[in-house]
């Protein structure tokens, strides 16, 4: 029981969060509320899209650290088309295309041309950002239509338009993963050879999975212009990096082939509520970089030992098996 | 074979150095100004002070991105020692050795949890630079201005000449020859080498794999430290985001270098150069007048564009498989040079 | 009628021809044997049948279209699928995920199919165990019914019985034999003249990447079978008759375990080479690995010319001592394969290189072992990944030698390597018995053993199954190597 409950991280996480976020309740009275919770669910809201956007590239054994970038790129190609007067519709349109297509361009020169996924996209961090920059002549995007801001207010159940759409967007990934053809995105990066050799599309799904984290981080620098009403130049700078923190603490491999929507989930709402945590707890702003790095290196390292000492038993059973299958006169 | 080749790479990254070089002097002449090209690398140096470092730790099968944070981490711990009365050479020890135990601890970290280097030094990124937070914090240190009142003498340094090069410009380059004499000349050069080529192999072989890699964190780690002290005495103070524009352009200077992401193999010549070719291009496009985030977008795209005519260019020279297929791709042990196995031995007896 | 069939293939790796005009036919409802040595080019020949690699020259045509696509989908779509020999399994999902990942309908449609098959071959696998808890033979029971559940019109098995019992492969010959019956052509490789000999209807040989026989089974002897796949080694096959020069003990274990094996005791006298055959999951490696220090020792005691093994021990002690293993995966534990020769000829003695590196010192010190080994290659400097098989393996060879060893661990020393070459390992592996070295050869190709030692131990499920002596026939190696377990897995399942 125990030993499935350190295999499941997605369980133990939740167990951890909610520990401490009860802590968190009795230390600082009003914390657990509504309100709260409401607040931590918008703020994580960009870091969600990006983060499951993320998660099938990872899936695949690949990297994509551009998603800061293509979030603001799209961003600014979404508030530019709506400050020359074009609609919402379209315009929101033209921003999820242009997302979709950095993270295409991104999967044509790791699929196609076979550059490394992590040199790749660091290369393309810096041209869409400098792309971004070039759009907009370097000025912050102001003066967003009302409308845009609406899909990021409270609505129905409390949840914003675009909160609700995220929620679908989470759903929709998560059952699109359990599919027969979703499954070998993961089956793509846990054995790459294996892919190939049984007849998937090895090329086609990692090209669609940066494609995929393209469209995401667009519809990030949506909910990101929504949220705060303009678009500043260094909107979404650094985000990639705390997605791939989130993915990891949801228990998301780096070396692919495992992580589930629900570890994503769970690692970006954990992730955000330890910054909420801190405001709650009156504790300067300045502590928050060195606890979050410490809340996530303590969790690599307590799983990075659960995970060595599970593999432990893997091979050790595996050794017993082996020998008690074999030994068949006994 | 492979040194041919990476030699080949440089003379590549050299020329294409001094065609930059040339087209930024043919738009604007100020450029080529000897004056201009010796005192405007003080503006990028730094960049490869990490760079080479960073370019051992990649060798050696590793990654480190926490420098960024290492580099306001030392600074910082030389202001505070500074400002606790410590005298300028103590605070800097102090600041060296903050820079090791930062090397030191992504090293410790890596090895204790096994997982990749990436993400820990992810963690170690937030974490050093949180703790250089807290640190200027706790004396009530604006994050923007910093720790100053340093003694002039100390800021001089940033600005200081010897043997007519700008001191920033020497450093790098003295830590760029050193480093290129253990990596490529000494036993311990070697040692990183194979066990970035094959982490098993080595093993096998009895190499101390980890202490060679905590080794080149420990190199990043120290050579952080100087950048930070450098960069504390250029601008006057020591800030916390000292280092944080360092972290892309550090890791391309390196990849363009040659350095392969996979580890194994890559060059400290290679990485200088990449070092001059980015921080020539920023420059070179501020001179001439294009707005600074082109020049982002430029970098990127090179980076981008160079790689790929790179991995082209090798698919198509001797169509080896990409790395990560090598293990399925190559039943027969690679493609022999010149011999059909039926004719690989026999002959001796 | 010919189902699939491949005209005048020409591989080149680099330049370098792997195979060479190859002819190959595969008939309904024919099984037809693919024999050859190591490195004759069979698997590449396979792997150019099943579109996982592009000829150099030369067309497939499956089902009288040509292939062009050097895609795996292709030839699935036109039913054709291999089962390759080194096993792929998606680690993080079940054994039914693994054999059902690419077919037209979720795993759990297939759950009751994929359970009857592997009863079929008298296995017990449990569907839901996730694929890195599975070991050797198990992985390739998933392998095997990969294959069997895509039904395919022209199924290949690329050596699909080299972990398994001979009861779990006489029970997968049932299974080809009622494919045949059901108008399968299937392809059947292996380096085990008997299992070729009991199913299949037609045979070709391959030897250094040409056909060099090919025609109905029942026409050939086994004789002639042998001579043709490597016609030095019908020659060359006397046993050892020299008794072991040295006296004294080299290595000696007394109730040793470790992981994967238990209570293993045997002792070594220098200058005598002691085989120790096994099938694979034996244990062998893992025996070998703990000696050397890459894995913990569980119980038992090593001792190196007399002397106890020191508790703090690593492969750098051993070398030092005097103990070197040569590892069975030139490419993954051997050779640094980008580095160069002379570098990766002294990566066993790193320490002993002065601070500053003299590379002229360390190129002469490779042309020595050049000379005198035979290796072809451009010089010190080259690359050894770009080395044919056999040369590279002379490079690993001397990297050991390099050390100067008293004993000699020698695990699979021949494998993936071409027909001279071998031929050159054996006779510098006598040299170096001869010259006093103890050996130790770990090998699963019961010929080598009987062709080199002068004992001969067998292991099988982590145990020492028995003690041989000189010429011992491979038949009776087999008999122990198998030994309890031919009783079959599906017995003693998987509780």
């Amino acid at each position: 029981m125990f030993e499935r409950l350190l295999r499941n991280r997605v369980l133990s996480l939740l167990l951890v969060a909610g520990g401490a976020l009860a802590v968190l309740g009795l230390l600082a009275p009003g914390f657990l509320t509504a309100a709260t919770l409401g607040s931590v669910w918008s703020s994580a809201l960009v870091l969600l899209l990006l983060s499951l956007g993320l998660l099938p590239v990872l899936l695949t054994r690949n990297i994509d650290v551009s998603g800061g970038s293509m979030l603001g790129l799209s961003a600014a190609v979404l508030g530019l088309s709506l400050n020359a007067g074009l609609g919402l519709a379209p315009s929101i349109a033209l921003g999820l295309l242009t997302g979709l297509g950095c993270g295409l361009l991104n999967g044509l020169l790791v699929v196609g041309l076979g550059v490394p996924s992590i040199v790749a996209t660091l290369g393309t961090l810096g041209l869409y950002r400098g792309l971004m920059l070039i759009a907009t002549g370097g000025r912050w995007i102001e003066n967003l239509p009302q409308d845009l801001k609406a899909l990021a207010a409270r609505g129905a159940l409390g949840i914003s338009p675009l909160g609700l759409a995220t929620i679908a967007l989470a759903a929709g990934l998560a059952l699109a993963l359990a599919t027969r053809r979703g499954q070998w995105v993961a089956a793509v990066g846990d054995n790459r050879e294996a892919a190939r050799h049984l007849g998937l599309p090895v090329r086609r799904i990692e090209a669609l999975a940066f494609g995929w984290s393209g469209l995401c981080a667009a519809a990030a620098g949506l909910v990101y212009a929504a949220q705060i009403g303009f678009i500043p130049n260094q909107a979404g700078t650094g985000t990639e990096l705390r997605a791939i923190a989130a993915l990891v603490l949801g228990g998301v491999s780096l070396l692919g082939g495992s992580g589930t929507v629900a570890g994503a989930v769970v690692g970006v709402v954990f992730l955000t509520a330890v910054d909420t945590a801190l405001v709650f707890l009156r504790v300067p702003a300045y502590w928050n970089d060195l606890i979050a790095g410490a809340v996530l290196l303590g969790v690599l390292l307590l799983d990075g030992r659960v995970r060595l000492a599970l593999a432990a038993r893997d091979r050790a059973a595996r050794l017993r098996h082996g020998h008690a299958g074999r030994d068949g006169a006994r | 074979m492979i040194l041919r080749l990476a030699r080949r790479w440089e003379v590549a990254l050299l020329l294409l150095l001094v065609a930059e070089i040339l087209i930024f002097g043919l738009i604007n002449p100020r450029f080529l100004r000897p004056a201009s090209l010796l005192f405007g690398t003080s503006d990028f140096v730094h960049i490869g002070m990490v760079a080479v470092p960073l370019t051992l730790v990649i060798i050696a099968g590793g990654i480190d991105v926490s420098f960024a944070s290492t580099i306001g981490l030392c600074a910082i711990c030389f202001g505070l020692a500074h400002h606790a009365g410590a005298p300028v050479p103590l605070a800097a020890l102090a600041a060296l050795a903050a820079g090791a135990a930062a090397g030191l601890f992504n090293a410790a970290m890596i090895r204790a949890t096994r997982l990749q280097p990436l993400v820990i030094t992810l963690g170690t990124l937030y974490l050093f630079s949180g703790a250089a937070t807290v640190l200027s914090g706790l004396i009530g240190a604006q994050g923007y201005e910093g720790i100053g009142g340093f003694p002039p003498g100390f800021t001089a340094l940033g600005y200081a000449t010897l043997l007519g090069l700008p001191l920033p410009l020497l450093t790098f380059l003295v830590l760029s020859a050193l480093l290129a004499i253990l990596l490529h000349a000494s036993r311990l050069g070697r040692l990183m080498v194979l066990v970035g080529q094959n982490e098993d192999a080595a093993r096998h072989a009895g190499l101390p794999v980890d202490r060679v890699q905590a080794l080149t964190y420990v190199l990043t780690g120290l050579a952080a430290a100087v950048t930070g002290l450098m960069l504390t005495a250029y601008f006057g103070a020591a800030r916390v985001d000292l280092g944080s524009a360092t972290l892309l352009p550090a890791v391309t200077a390196a990849v363009l270098g040659g350095a392969s992401i996979y580890g194994g193999s890559g060059s400290v010549v290679g990485t200088v150069l990449g070092v001059f070719l980015i921080g020539y291009l920023q420059q070179g496009l501020q001179m001439s007048g294009v707005p600074t985030q082109v020049s982002a977008a430029l970098a990127g795209a090179l980076l981008v564009a160079v790689v790929a005519a790179r991995q082209v260019g090798a698919l198509l020279r001797d169509r080896l498989p990409p790395r990560r297929l090598l293990a399925a791709g190559r039943q027969f042990g690679g493609p022999p040079a010149v011999q059909t196995e039926s004719l690989g031995g026999g002959e001796e007896r | 009628m010919i189902l699939a069939e491949l005209q005048g293939i020409t591989k080149s790796y680099a330049g370098v021809p792997v195979l060479r005009g190859v002819d190959f036919a595969v008939r309904t409802g024919e099984i037809h044997a693919l024999l050859g040595g190591n490195g004759a080019g069979k698997s590449t020949l396979m792997k150019i049948l099943s579109g996982l690699v592009a000829p150099t020259a030369g067309q497939v045509l499956i089902g009288g279209r040509r292939l062009l696509s050097s895609q795996p989908q292709a030839a699935h779509a036109s039913g054709l699928y291999l089962v390759p020999q080194e096993t792929h399994l998606f680690a993080h999902r079940t054994v039914l995920e693994n054999v059902a990942m690419g077919m037209p309908l979720p795993p759990r449609a297939y759950a009751a199919r994929v359970a009857e098959l592997a009863r079929g071959l008298g296995v017990d696998l449990p569907l839901g165990a996730r694929g890195a808890t599975l070991e050797v033979a198990d992985r390739q029971i998933v392998e095997i019914l990969r294959g069997l559940l895509r039904e395919a019109r022209v199924l290949v098995f690329d050596e699909p019985t080299s972990a398994l019992t001979p009861h779990e492969a006489g029970a997968l010959f049932d299974r080809m034999r009622a494919l045949r019956e059901a108008g399968v052509g299937q392809v059947f490789i292996s380096h085990k003249l008997h299992e070729l000999r009991a199913v299949s209807d037609r045979i070709t040989v391959l030897r250094d990447g040409m056909v060099v026989l090919s025609g109905p089974m029942a026409r050939f002897s086994d004789e002639s079978i042998l001579a043709a796949m490597s016609p030095g080694l019908a020659a060359g096959a006397a046993t050892r008759s020299v008794p072991p020069g040295g006296t004294g003990e080299a290595l000696r274990l007394d109730g040793v375990s470790g992981e994967g094996f238990s209570d293993v005791s045997l002792a070594l006298a220098p200058g005598e080479v002691l085989g120790l055959a096994g099938v694979v999951g034996a244990g062998r490696t893992e025996l070998a690995e703990t000696l050397v220090g890459l894995r913990p020792l569980a119980a038992g005691t090593v001792r190196l010319a007399g002397a106890p093994r020191p508790a703090a021990w690593s492969p750098r002690r051993a070398a030092e001592a005097g103990l070197v293993l040569l590892a069975e995966d030139r490419q993954r534990h051997g050779l640094f394969l980008e580095a160069a020769n002379a570098v990766n000829l002294s990566s066993l003695m790193v320490h002993r290189l002065p601070l500053l590196l003299r590379p002229r010192r360390e190129a002469s010190r490779f042309e020595e072992y050049r000379r005198s080994l035979g290796i072809r290659c451009t010089g010190p400097w080259q690359a050894v990944g770009r080395l044919s098989g056999g040369n590279q393996q002379k490079v690993l060879l001397a990297k050991c030698l390099a050390v100067g060893p008293r004993v000699l661990i020698l695990d699979e020393p021949t494998r993936g390597v071409d027909a001279a070459a071998r031929q050159d390992i054996y006779g510098l592996i006598e040299r170096l018995a001869a010259s006093g070295t103890a050996v130790l050869l770990i090998s699963s190709d019961f010929d080598e053993i009987v062709r080199l030692s002068h004992r001969i131990a067998v292991m099988a499920g982590g145990r020492l199954a028995g003690e041989l002596p000189a010429g011992a026939s491979p038949e009776s190696i087999a008999a122990l190597a198998f030994g309890a377990a031919t009783a079959g897995r599906g017995v003693a399942a998987h509780v």
